[in-house]
């Protein structure tokens, strides 16, 4: 947990002041059967009415102590976790943020947000019990044990014998019970799972009427939760009555040694009311030190999680500092470029594609699904590195470039529709924070969107939900485009963008976009031929392998696989 | 003390409130408001219910918490009596008493622990029993329900009432109602003992119960408000998180780390800002119940130690006098937090049984028969259907299809053509006119028997977790190892399956996440293959494939379409040229109907359709 460090360098001595006045608060209840002892020992014995006045009196002193002390470490502790896990979010948030795919792709997306809430505020709950709880349990089980040995030696013999019995238990317990209820938690994801299944998949279990089968599919693994979850439960309930009588058989021992004590004078009757008092305070501080044990567990996967997400290096070698003068605009280069994904196996992605883009140019790609498309354009703004070969962009190695200056002269319409809570204008001026009202409008008005933006009544103050709910996917898409036309990059991707979008206006996006900006280089991705058929150049992807490249005559002529794709969608009809 | 607490929510959406056993007083409220349930009573007497008779060992652990809260009542006394048997003034200690006193004691304290070991044992049992048997009441209520249910319902919704609130019943059950009745026998016998020892000292040691109410009344209310702001924020934080940690290609793309990283750190430190104060004062509880224990403690002490000096008590009282009085105070602390979740439990009860009391499948009628292989005749007979009644997505809508014939059905979204294949399954039921197959209205069949005769391909291929075997033999358990492989090659689904290491073996993640769409649908069609079906429905079985892929699917489609009454669904009109009868469906109504050749001599809207698509039109038609 090395990310940890950071923040001990910070907030060690705040923690230490919480644990300054925690001892003091510990302490406090420490000194109270002590002088209750004394009350009845010399007070009472003495029959002294000022004396148990007195020491009431230093009680409430103490309590009072104790109180104000409680008030600030719980201030400081309040301040110390909540900063602690402020920072933490905030630090971890912009690591992820930084991150390059290759190795965010490690992670599943729900795993990363989950670890940025959860999993912070769980590692944020346990440093604030440390300075709550956690730390005043083996206080007052010590100090108790140091109070009632100070009280009587010879009645500690007894402890002596009790507490270890005690922490073997708990020790067992602890060791006995972990197993069995990480089990608990695995029987229930399975119980989820299948649920989870039948949720989704309800028409086939119907259509193939396999209910039974269903149903005894989820008797299992329900039955299975249910047998881990009693043995887990079970177990708690053999150790705790088991640890609660060790503790009272103790007491008794007490009750009877303390007998010949008062008997021979070597024991006073207050000594022995303390002591019981301090054997059941050091009971419940072992009980608690158990449960901080939980506590720590559950922390340390959390933090564990996070660290995982802190230990990924950045992978890129680019020469950030590096001032380099483009050649040209929006013009790419592949080089024998091969691709594969870090995880995968089998064949690489992309096997030794040379291709070249000029500026100005419109080239369509286009291929099955797998072929590598998205994976082609995801290389050219460096959201994964080459395995081999080179990309030129501009005439310049892109290794030799930032990603951000990189990524300044690309924009990108991606596959699925991402647009954030706010406003219409808003999610434009994503592309550019500086655009004018004119800018705005008028890419809305090439993307095909002004018209249907105007007609909300709000316009573009109208907000869109959370992954913009209102809007159909079309007209996502269209704000979309207008997000990456905004921009007024060099090189425009669209991976498939405009699939929602009705094909007149496909169309007239297409035609205007050339008007918008002049030697626009730009990337299609289609599934259709229809949406490339009049593009520059068709670049064609099979299998990694790029097998065609050319206009949509050429390609008809020579390349059997765009022949294939072809055939499928429009069919025979076409050849008559 | 704590019998144990299982965290069985897989994620819990708040860090659980601590527990520290009923040590020390106070317990932090979880944050969040409490959900209150709409009939309290009700719902209760309907668990009771429910129980069934798991009621009986239910009294019986009850009568095991009654007999042992008394114990631990008796205990303190004994303990007071022990130690007044040793004199105070120097004379000698009464051994014979004492001996007594300490045999009665480990008696009790025996007894004490063997009834919470019995206690804690049966309880384990019981509640998982329950949850058990709610949890499979559940899962079959589910079979029963119609498809309307679940597509009206988000599946999150219901997994959390599959999850949660059921998790949320066996919590209510296990701890909180023990709780409470050990509570309310530690109170009463607390304060019953307490009076008796002393009317005197009890007044003087109840002076701190009105300070306990006063001080968590005061806290708590500041506190919920500021708690409810504290999710409120952190709401916002982790919509901020989740999208833009689903959308961070858009964010790196267009360069927007640092933009992103400052919106978060405002939301980030607002939370903070109210997370700090709602933790400050809710912090402020436990020191404050401490320090009460601990007035408690001195007043008993002063108190006590007057009223001994002036012989109205022993001093053994006042030992016991301590214990009680803080068994008093501890109880109070918790009854109400116990209230909370007791209510949370019942409110998660209440949902559970909203879905119990659902309406079900109708049941097929007395005299349904059983289809045994049809020979695949269908006619609708003026059909009209409306998922809504002021809706009519079908409106009289008749036609014919004949044995081994395949229609296809054409048309724009929400055209009517899947509620279509809605009715024919019985998945929904007609709201006028009939659907007849084989001459019979299909109401007159069992639904498990109609459905068993339709093989279904649709756009979603639902894959269960398990191997592709298991997967293809998904619509026919019994089918052997050759079958299985015989039916893969049909689908061509076998070249790929043999790429994989384990083969048939592989074992596919939820939803068959680790294979491709394609391959997919390439496993539901030899499912389907296997299923051997009298009928067969294609909805948009290819349209989340693309083109070449198709062409291989497409062989594998038309095997399976071989003799068999088919209907097909989709939007590529390439796909469905060679239909034998093709449906054009508009608003709830057939408007053309014929082959292909007719259709396009026609030119009507389905010319215009195929049209429109050879001019590149591929996406309006849907």
């Amino acid at each position: 947990m090395t990310f940890l460090s950071k923040y001990i360098k910070k907030y060690w001595k705040s923690f230490c002041i919480a644990v300054f006045f925690l001892t003091i608060e510990a302490v406090s209840d420490l000194m109270q059967p002590t002088i209750m002892a004394k009350i009845i020992d010399e007070g009472v014995a003495n029959k002294d009415i000022h004396y148990v006045l007195k020491m009431g009196g230093l009680m409430l002193l103490i309590t009072a102590c104790g109180a104000i002390a409680a008030s600030t470490r719980s201030v400081v502790a309040s301040i110390v976790s909540q900063s602690f896990g402020t920072e933490l979010r905030s630090d971890l948030f912009k690591k992820i943020q930084t991150l390059s795919f290759k190795n965010i792709d490690k992670f599943d997306r729900a795993s990363l947000v989950t670890r940025l809430t959860n999993d912070v505020t769980q590692v944020q709950v346990f440093v604030n019990g440390l300075m709550r709880i956690f730390v005043k349990a083996p206080l007052l089980a010590l100090g108790g044990l140091i109070m009632a040995m100070r009280l009587n030696l010879q009645l500690s013999v007894v402890l002596a014998v009790v507490v270890p019995i005690v922490a073997l238990l708990i020790i067992f317990n602890l060791r006995l019970g972990f197993p069995r209820f990480s089990r608990v938690q695995k029987a229930l994801d399975r119980v989820n799972s299948v649920m989870r299944e039948y949720l989704s998949g309800v028409r086939v279990v119907k259509a193939f009427n396999r209910f039974d089968a269903e149903v005894g599919k989820f008797s299992i693994v329900n039955n299975d939760y249910k047998n881990q979850s009693i043995s887990a439960n079970r177990l708690m309930a053999t150790f705790s009555p088991l640890i609660m009588l060790t503790v009272n058989l103790g007491i008794v021992v007490v009750l009877w040694i303390g007998g010949y004590g008062v008997n021979s004078g070597s024991i006073q009757v207050g000594h022995i009311i303390a002591f019981i008092n301090y054997m059941t305070q050091i009971l419940f501080s072992l009980m608690m030190i158990s449960m901080v044990f939980n506590m720590f567990v559950r922390a340390r996967s959390s933090a564990g999680r996070i660290d995982e997400v802190f230990l990924q290096e950045d992978s890129f070698s680019s020469d950030d500092n590096q001032n380099v003068n483009f050649i040209e605009r929006g013009r790419i280069d592949f080089e024998k470029v091969s691709f594969t994904y870090e995880q995968a196996t089998g064949e690489p992605i992309l096997k030794n594609i040379n291709l070249t883009i000029l500026p100005g140019e419109t080239v369509g790609i286009i291929g099955s699904t797998g072929s590598g498309k998205s994976t082609l354009v995801g290389l050219i703004p460096r959201f994964y590195e080459t395995v081999s070969g080179t990309i030129k962009v501009d005439g310049i190695d892109s290794k030799r470039v930032s990603p951000k200056t990189l990524r300044e002269k690309i924009a990108m319409v991606p596959q699925k529709n991402i647009l954030f809570t706010g406003t219409i204008e808003e999610n434009i001026r994503w592309g550019k924070e500086d655009a004018s009202d004119a800018e705005v409008v008028s890419a809305a008005t090439i993307a095909g969107a002004h018209d249907f933006i105007m007609a909300s009544p709000e316009g573009y103050q109208t907000r869109i939900g959370q992954g913009g709910v209102n809007f159909s996917g079309g007209q996502k898409q269209r704000i979309s485009i207008a997000r990456a036309l905004v921009k007024k990059p060099e090189i425009l991707i669209l991976d498939d963008s405009t699939s929602a979008v009705d094909v007149a206006t496909e169309a007239r996006i297409k035609e205007d976009l050339k008007t918008y900006a002049k030697g626009l280089t730009c990337l299609l991705i289609a599934q259709r031929i229809t949406s490339i058929i009049d593009a520059d150049k068709i670049v064609v992807l099979d299998r990694g392998e790029l097998v065609g490249v050319g206009t949509h005559q050429e390609l008809l002529k020579d390349c059997s696989i765009y022949q294939e794709i072809y055939q499928s969608q429009v069919g025979k009809e076409v050849e008559q | 003390m704590s019998k144990g607490n299982v965290q069985t929510e897989s994620t819990p959406p708040t860090p659980p409130p601590m527990r520290p056993g009923g040590f020390g007083g106070a317990h932090r409220r979880g944050p969040g408001p409490v959900v209150k349930p709409k009939n309290f009573k009700g719902t209760l007497k309907r668990l009771w219910q429910y129980f069934g008779k798991e009621r009986k060992m239910l009294s019986f652990i009850f009568i095991f918490i009654v007999l042992d809260s008394s114990l631990m009542l008796l205990a303190p006394f004994l303990i007071g009596k022990a130690i007044d048997a040793m004199r105070m003034d120097g004379g000698k200690v009464d051994f014979g008493f004492l001996e007594i006193m300490i045999v009665i004691l480990v008696a009790a304290y025996v007894m004490d622990s063997l009834l919470t070991f019995l206690q804690g044992w049966l309880m384990a049992g019981v509640s998982q029993r329950i949850v058990k048997g709610l949890r499979d009441a559940l899962f079959k209520k589910l079979q029963k329900l119609p498809v309307s249910f679940f597509d009206s319902r988000s599946h999150g919704e219901l997994m959390s009432r599959l999850s949660n609130d059921v998790d949320n019943v066996s919590n209510t059950i296990s701890q909180s109602t023990t709780q409470l009745m050990s509570g309310v026998v530690i109170l009463s016998g607390s304060l019953i003992m307490m009076l008796w020892l002393s009317p005197l000292l009890t007044l003087a040691s109840l002076i701190t119960v009105p300070l306990v109410f006063i001080l968590t009344k005061t806290i708590a209310k500041r506190t919920s408000a500021l708690f409810k702001n504290q999710q409120v924020e952190l709401g916002k934080l982790n919509g901020h998180i989740e999208e833009t940690i689903s959308g961070i290609e858009i964010v790196k793309a267009f360069n927007h780390e640092e933009k992103v990283i400052e919106e978060f750190d405002v939301v980030n430190t607002r939370l903070r800002e109210v997370g700090l104060k709602a933790q400050i004062w809710s912090g402020f509880l436990m020191p404050i119940m401490n320090v009460i224990n601990n007035l408690g403690f001195a007043v008993v002490a002063v108190v006590g130690g007057i009223l001994a000096v002036k012989s109205i008590i022993t001093v053994g009282a006042i030992a016991s006098f301590i214990t009680y009085s803080r068994q008093f105070v501890r109880p109070l602390n918790d009854l109400a937090n116990i209230f909370n979740i007791l209510q949370s439990g019942v409110a998660g009860a209440e949902r559970v049984f909203e879905i119990i009391d659902e309406e079900e499948e109708p049941l097929d009628s007395p005299q349904a028969i059983s289809l045994e292989r049809p020979s695949g005749h269908v006619v609708f007979e003026n059909v009209s259907f409306g998922y809504r009644p002021d809706v009519p997505i079908l409106k009289n809508v008749s036609f014919e299809a004949d044995i081994g014939s395949s229609t296809a059905l054409v048309g724009p979204t929400g055209a009517g053509k899947t509620t279509i294949v809605n009715l024919l399954t019985r998945f929904y039921d007609v709201t006028g006119g009939r659907i007849l197959l084989d001459g019979h209205d299909i109401r007159e069949y069992t639904r498990d028997s109609l459905r068993r005769c339709f093989g279904f391909v649709l756009q979603d291929t639902y894959l269960f977790s398990g191997t592709i075997k298991e997967n293809i033999k998904y619509g026919n358990a019994e089918a052997s190892d050759d079958e299985v492989d015989r039916a893969a090659r049909m689908a061509n689904a076998d070249t790929f399956i043999k790429r994989l290491p384990n083969q048939y073996e592989t074992v596919l993640s939820e939803n068959g996440g680790n294979i491709s769409q394609g391959q997919r649908q390439l496993l539901a069609i030899a499912r389907v293959i296997l299923a051997k079906p009298s009928l067969l429905i294609l909805d948009e079985a290819t349209s989340s494939i693309d083109t070449r892929t198709e062409l291989h699917i497409q062989g594998a489609l038309l095997t399976l379409m071989e003799n068999r009454t088919s209907f097909i669904i989709a939007h590529r009109l390439n796909t469905i040229r060679d239909a034998d009868t093709i449906m054009v469906i508009d608003q709830g109504e057939i408007i053309e109907s014929g082959n292909h050749e007719t259709l396009m001599s026609l030119q009507g809207k389905y010319y215009s359709m195929f049209f429109n698509q050879f001019k590149n039109v591929e996406t309006g038609l849907d």
